[in-house]
């Protein structure tokens, strides 16, 4: 091996060392890990907000199921309410008994 | 089968309600109590803050509720269908008769003056504005007492078959509900309304002669008829109670109706046997 290949070897190492020297340096392992105070409010936030909208939606979920079985006693009314129109569009129906009144019509 | 019954306009209301003991029946129940406190509130000329007491002794009333503006209106239809046979302008008349107080408070009177006095006044409406012409007052007892059965009735059927008696103005809805309406004959109705005119209740003593409710709106003095009492059948009690008055008065109306006779005598007529 001639001088002239150790000396190519010497300056490939040496820029070898340089370039680990230099990334060991720029990624400042002594530098302690510093959370950003604002980072963790906006993490609590995030949290506080996650609760929040799972507590709303809870509290939908409930409102529209009660209003959907309001909806549905109210359609049911109206259907009935519309059937009774119906019978009575037809005039009233009265027939003579011989059952005990249950009620009696006086002069008002 | 749920009852209610309590006082107002001036008479027993008995609301009947085919449906089990639950909150939404006695809910139902109790506004059917307190539409009857609001409409007397409105209508009763024996109140004298009534919404009709103010007409009647103003002669015009602004922005009046929806209900007396639809009854009023109901009244002077009825004015017109059974040429003038009834007639809502009758308070005079009736003031006349001695019927100047609730019943009640006349009965312990017994004797009041006997007068006449003309009916047939105009009454005009525009929008919630009502004008009497001068000299004219307004009496929506019977009409006033038929609506709010008919509108206690749309209530309570909400929570089920009902029959609403308002002494005497009944309309059901759903279900079969038998009405006495002599000792002999009872008709079970199935849907519609009834009422009953008569001179055998609602009388009185004037200068020594009997009176009653009914005024002849022809004669401004209670109607002599050849009936002591008429009941008749309608879609709704509010017509009941203008037809039930009419026939009472000799109109022939074509209902379904029970007449019966001073000598005591029952006539079914209008396709009742």
């Amino acid at each position: 091996m001639t001088d002239r290949t150790l000396r190519l070897y010497a300056v490939v190492i040496a820029a070898l060392v340089f370039c680990i020297a230099w990334a060991v340096v720029a990624a400042r392992p002594w530098a302690t890990t510093k959370t950003d105070p604002r980072l963790v409010a906006l993490a609590v936030r995030e949290q506080r907000l996650r609760a929040d909208a799972k507590l709303v939606r809870q509290i939908v979920d409930q409102r529209t199921a009660t209003y959907k079985t309001a909806l549905a006693v109210r359609q049911a009314q109206n259907t009935a309410a519309r059937s009774l129109a119906a019978v009575q569009a037809s005039g009233p129906a009265v027939r003579v008994v011989n059952l005990p009144p249950l009620t009696i019509t006086k002069s008002s | 089968m749920l009852r209610r019954t309590f006082t107002a306009m001036g008479t027993e209301v008995e609301a009947l309600l085919d449906a089990p003991e639950s909150a939404d029946a006695a809910s139902a129940l109790d506004r059917v109590e307190a539409d009857f406190e609001r409409l007397e509130q409105l209508l009763s000329r024996f109140r004298p803050n009534s919404e009709l007491s103010r007409l009647n002794s103003e002669g015009r009333l602004d922005s009046a509720s929806p209900d007396l503006v639809r009854v009023l209106e109901l009244a002077l239809e009825a004015r017109d269908d059974t040429g003038g046979l009834f007639d809502p302008t009758v308070h005079d008349a009736l003031v006349a008769a001695g019927y100047d107080r609730s019943f009640d408070a006349l009965a312990e009177r017994r004797e009041a003056p006997a007068q006449g006095a003309a009916c047939g006044g105009a009454v005009r409406i525009d929008g919630t504005t009502i004008e009497l012409e001068s000299g004219t007052r307004v009496d929506l007892g019977g009409i006033g007492k038929g609506y709010a059965v008919d509108r206690a009735c749309d209530l309570l059927a909400l929570a089920g078959p009902c029959l609403v008696n308002a002494g005497g103005d009944l309309a059901v809805r759903g279900g079969t509900w038998p009405v006495g309406v002599t000792d002999d004959v009872t008709l079970e109705l199935s849907h519609g309304a009834m009422a009953t005119s008569g001179r055998d209740r609602r009388r009185w003593l004037a200068a020594g002669e009997e009176r009653h409710h009914l005024i002849d709106p022809v004669t401004g003095k209670p109607a002599q008829s050849e009936f002591l009492r008429v009941t008749v059948v309608a879609e709704s009690a509010t017509a009941a109670e203008v037809l039930a008055k009419a026939a009472f008065l000799g109109a022939d109306v074509d209902v379904p109706r029970v007449l019966v006779t001073e000598d005591g005598r029952t006539i079914l007529a209008g396709g009742l046997s």
